[in-house]
């Protein structure tokens, strides 16, 4: 890596070498150096050794740096202890890139497409007028060594590009800030080859180190596959991270942030809880306001104030009566519901209805979430129906004391909560979860795995009415869930991926067949020590139409049980059997006869299936949408152009990847 | 090649369970959740080190004693130990495999790395029989290398415990979407560098040797089950596992050793250990001790692969693979034609 890389070109493409050169330098000085002005000493940044350019500290450098390490994702393909398909994957130099295919050194996500959302075990989002045109799927959390002022952040795609929607940067002063949010046309025409990702961040000051990036699916085919991430920009000297670190420092960077210094900005600064506004906004306000308001007004045929008199009375919106009103303010989603509130006393007392609190999500504002946000919102939703903290408090904002008042006060009528990837949940919150919210339906703790793993879930048994029970990703005593499932007869959904070589599925699966013969859905995937005897037991759960259970049985022999599921389960409707190599040419036959409900069938690596097979499964499910055979190596090169026929013949979406040049 | 298949018979559930569990024991010692059986493998991971360790002290006492320990008027240094290492290797049949590949050598496999706490390397030799059934013996030993080496880099890598290496990256190749199959022995040694000490972990009949002051003062346990039927670990075809001989990698041997400046490592598979002598292969590194330019360490490297390469196509040599089958009462003349795969690393 030459300092000085002639020849342009964006930061260090490193070709995906193997490490048996020296340890992975995760700097490397790259080629912006030519591009800027600079105001070193000599005008001209010619850099020589590393000693002259720490004697630039003074002025900061540009540099390149791939991911030091992930704090948080929100789903993996993978599981933890192995590095196949997992969030680690992001970390250090791209290992595949410019390679395109489905590689294990990559970081995959869980789901793809919108096929999670039309299987039964699909949830509705709580508060869905909150979230923006393309909603948040997933998210990974990572974070690199130097601080800098951001301008480049180069994402490494190395399958299905295409998924990343947002980008955020926590800066120095605590706040998460929106480097780059996607348009409906960035996600159209992605051609299907790897590539390095770097779209065109805002400009802004702010020292960051710490990296979020978004992504949605919905319009991917297959599975997205991140290589590496690179964040590009600034170093800043040390003085000046020390002004900005010191207490006068931070007051300064937050007076220059505020903009106006009336009551009503006075009473949102407060709240904290009020749209990010930048300085430049409140200029150009200012300037449509002086010179292109009344251009507009005309434009837009608004009556001019001389000929109102000759109109007829206008009704306003005040005259309405407040059950309209509050109908009105009901399709608002909860930033503008603030606003609303400020507009006038009136306004004022319709937004702050508990009628307007009962269903109530923070999860499009997890940036902004903090323990006096959920005080404020304490006071009016006295009504607390639907509760969703998902994504929120992750970096302190929101203290676990708060959390379990705002419960105990709000949480007795609680049906649904969902607290996914809620970083500041401790055993103690679950404990007031279990004690307070005895009428939940549904609880929702994704992705809470701690270390250590907040085991204390035993109060959670005190919970009798639940029908949707998810704990994907979440480590939990096997013990307190088979008391659960003793306790709550009908239970509907359960999702235990995830869930860690501590609990054994085989006993799950009893429990399972014994007292929640209601199951509609169980997700399974990446389970340890199910068995056939366990599958036997499932067959009881009559109800069954979504059953994952990827990658659960591996090696295991199935003997009967596969027939007997799907000989017992006939509402099936998605049915998962990655990578259960056990299955076998009867099973298939089984399948095709069997599944007459079948939608979604994810066959992945499963070895005995030949194309007969498959075209008998085609002719025989009617209702398939989804057939999944990436990996299926029987499959001769021939085959792969008969099966995109039969694809189109039988309108079902076949996937078939495979690597494509094995090294 | 069918010695490895057939005969021998392990009772699938007790071997694939015991070796799932005690997987999934070592998986979750090393992801760190608490588990029972972990105790257990725990202890007989300790025993079978002391049982090796002992092993290795009686061997140091054979040789010459005055080589104990570094000598005590000498400065020990503070600085930390690197191990600065070359490979070299042939496959056994040039014409299957004609290209160089980084990391392979026919069907066998190796991977070198180092990390700020550590210097890694490892060997696996896959087991040839599985050509017969159309798996590819190399993929097994290739990607097991690969899965070491990348995860010697994780953050919760432990340089003291290359068993626990070897054991996830033995997991690592159950959770692939492309299904491995096949089975390979593996060696997997660590140098850490604070310590200076060696830890390795073996199963089957590759090995390790120690050559300080022109003589060996440590050699790691090859593992048999009978005559030319390694230890090995495997992933059988689905519904074959009652027929294929698999052991977990809770059968590693363990080995540890105190390095020394000067010191000389020699990490081979069974080619070059079933061909050359020891005292042949003494006699070619003896003037090899104590080099640090990795260019004339490769000169060595190269002089004992090649040794080992034209000795097992020579069917008059009296190779230790004939006299290990006289032993047996089996008449096998001549060398034994074998992928050679040669680590050659000197501490420094």
């Amino acid at each position: 890596m030459s300092l000085l890389a002639l020849g342009g070109g964006g930061g260090g493409t490193e070709d995906g070498s193997s490490s048996d050169t020296e340890p992975d330098a995760l700097i490397d000085f790259t080629t912006m150096l030519m591009e800027r002005k600079h105001e070193c000493t000599g005008g001209w940044f010619s850099c020589g050794s590393k000693l002259q350019s720490q004697a630039h500290e003074d002025h900061g450098y540009y540099l390149g740096q791939y991911v030091l390490g992930v704090l948080d994702f929100s789903s993996q393909y993978g599981i933890d202890y192995s590095i196949s398909y997992t969030a680690s994957n992001v970390i250090g130099r791209p290992a595949k890139f410019p390679a395109y295919g489905d590689y294990p050194e990559t970081f995959t996500m869980r789901t793809y497409g919108d096929w999670w959302q039309q299987a039964p075990s699909a949830t509705q989002e709580i508060q869905a007028q909150n979230l923006p045109a393309l909603p948040t799927h997933d998210f990974i959390v990572v974070y690199f060594e130097k601080f800098v002022v951001p301008t480049e952040v180069a994402i490494f795609e190395t399958f299905n590009p295409g998924g990343v929607v947002r980008i955020w940067a926590y800066s120095i002063t605590k706040r998460w800030s929106c480097l780059w949010e996607a348009t409906g046309s960035d996600l159209n025409h992605v051609p299907r080859d790897s590539r390095r990702f770097a779209p065109p961040l805002r400009k802004t000051n702010i020292i960051t180190k710490t990296l979020r990036i978004e992504f949605n699916h919905s319009r991917l085919n297959y599975y997205t596959e991140i290589d590496a991430i690179m964040l590009c920009g600034r170093t800043v000297p040390m003085r000046c991270m020390h002004q900005l670190l010191s207490p006068a420092g931070k007051r300064l960077a937050n007076t220059r942030e505020e903009s106006g210094n009336g009551p009503i900005s006075c009473k949102l600064r407060t709240l904290k809880f009020q749209p990010s506004c930048q300085g430049n906004d409140a200029v150009k306000l200012h300037e449509f306001i002086n010179n292109d308001l009344s251009k507009f007004l005309m434009d837009s045929r608004v009556e001019s104030e001389q000929q109102k008199n000759n109109s007829t009375t206008r009704i306003c919106l005040t005259d309405l009566p407040c059950e309209i009103l509050l109908k009105i303010l009901s399709y608002l989603d909860l930033k503008s519901l603030f606003r609303m509130g400020q507009v006038s006393r009136l306004f004022y007392d319709i937004s702050t209805q508990p009628l307007l609190y009962c269903d109530l999500s923070l999860k499009a504002y997890w940036q902004l979430a903090d323990s006096e946000l959920l005080c404020t919102l304490a006071r009016r939703a006295t009504m607390l129906r639907k509760l969703d903290l998902s994504w929120c408090g992750g970096f302190g904002e929101i203290s676990p004391t708060e959390f379990k008042k705002f419960l105990t006060q709000r949480g007795d009528n609680l049906t649904h909560l969902r607290l996914n990837s809620c970083k500041f949940l401790n055993a103690t919150c679950i404990e007031t979860v279990g004690i307070v919210c005895d009428n939940l339906i549904e609880l929702s703790l994704r992705n809470c795995t701690t270390n250590p793993p907040l085991l204390n879930f035993s109060c959670l048994a005190n919970l009798k009415n639940l029908e949707r029970l998810d704990l994907f990703q979440t480590a939990f005593e096997s013990e307190l869930l088979l008391s659960m499932l003793e306790s709550n007869r009908k239970l509907k959904h359960l999702n235990l991926a995830f869930c860690g070589v501590s609990v054994n599925m085989d006993n799950v699966a009893t429990h399972l067949g014994t007292y929640n013969t209601q199951l509609v859905s169980l997700d399974m995937w990446k389970a340890h020590f199910l068995s056939a005897r366990g599958l036997q037991s499932l067959s009881r759960c009559q109800q069954l139409e979504e059953l994952d259970l990827g990658w659960c049985m591996r090696e295991a022999t199935l003997g009967d049980s596969l027939y007997q599921l799907l000989y017992n389960c006939p509402k099936l409707k998605k049915l998962f059997l990655s990578a259960m190599r056990g299955i076998t040419e009867r099973d298939l036959m089984h399948i095709a006869t069997l599944g007459k409900n079948l939608e979604q069938l994810d066959l992945m690596g499963i070895l005995n299936i030949t194309h007969e097979r498959v075209y008998d499964i085609l002719v025989h499910c009617s209702k398939l949408k989804l057939l999944d055979l990436c990996f299926c190596d029987n499959f001769m090169d021939s085959d792969f152009d008969l099966i995109a026929d039969w694809s189109r013949l039988f309108n079902v979406d076949i996937k078939n990847s495979r690597i494509y040049n094995s090294s | 090649m069918n010695e490895y298949l057939d005969n021998a018979r392990r009772s699938i559930q007790r071997a694939m369970n015991s070796s799932y569990h005690s997987l999934s024991t070592v998986a979750s010692t090393a992801g760190g959740l608490a588990a029972t059986g972990g105790i257990q493998l725990i202890g007989r991971l300790l025993g079978l080190k002391a049982q090796v360790s002992t092993e290795s002290m009686a061997g140091l006492q054979t040789t010459s004693s005055s080589d104990l320990g570094s000598p005590s008027t000498g400065a020990f240094d503070e600085q930390q130990r690197r191990l600065i290492s070359v490979v070299c290797g042939f496959p056994k049949d040039i014409v299957m495999y004609p290209d160089y590949v980084k990391g392979q050598f026919g069907e066998d496999a190796w991977f070198k790395t180092s990390t700020s706490k550590a210097d890694t390397l490892g060997v696996a030799d896959g087991v040839g029989g599985w050509r017969v059934y159309g798996i590819d013996p190399g993929l097994f030993s290739r990607f097991l290398m690969r899965s070491c080496e990348r995860l010697a880099h994780t953050a919760d890598f432990e340089s003291t415990r290359p068993e626990l290496l070897l054991a996830r990256a033995y997991c690592n190749l159950l959770e692939q979407k492309q299904p491995i199959l096949g089975s390979s022995t593996a060696c997997v040694l660590t140098l850490h560098r604070e310590s200076g000490t060696l830890y390795a972990a073996n199963i089957g009949d590759s090995g390790l040797l120690v050559i300080r002051n022109g003589a060996v003062v440590c050699r790691s346990e090859e593992q048999q089950h009978h005559f030319n039927t390694p230890y090995q670990l495997a992933v059988p075809p689905p519904g074959q596992g009652l027929n294929v001989l698999t052991d977990g990698p809770e059968c590693a041997a363990l080995l540890e050793f105190d390095m020394q400046p000067g010191d000389l490592l020699l990490l081979a598979t069974d080619g070059v250990y079933d061909n050359v002598s020891e005292e042949l292969l003494l006699q070619v590194l003896s003037h090899a001790a104590g080099v640090t330019d990795p260019i004339k360490l490769q000169t060595y490297a190269n002089s004992v692969a090649l040794m080992a390469r034209s000795l097992s196509f020579n069917p008059h040599h009296e190779s230790p693979f004939t006299q290990n089958a006289r032993r047996h009462n089996i008449d096998a003349p001549g060398g034994k034609p074998d992928d050679v795969t040669v680590i050659l690393a000197s501490v420094v």
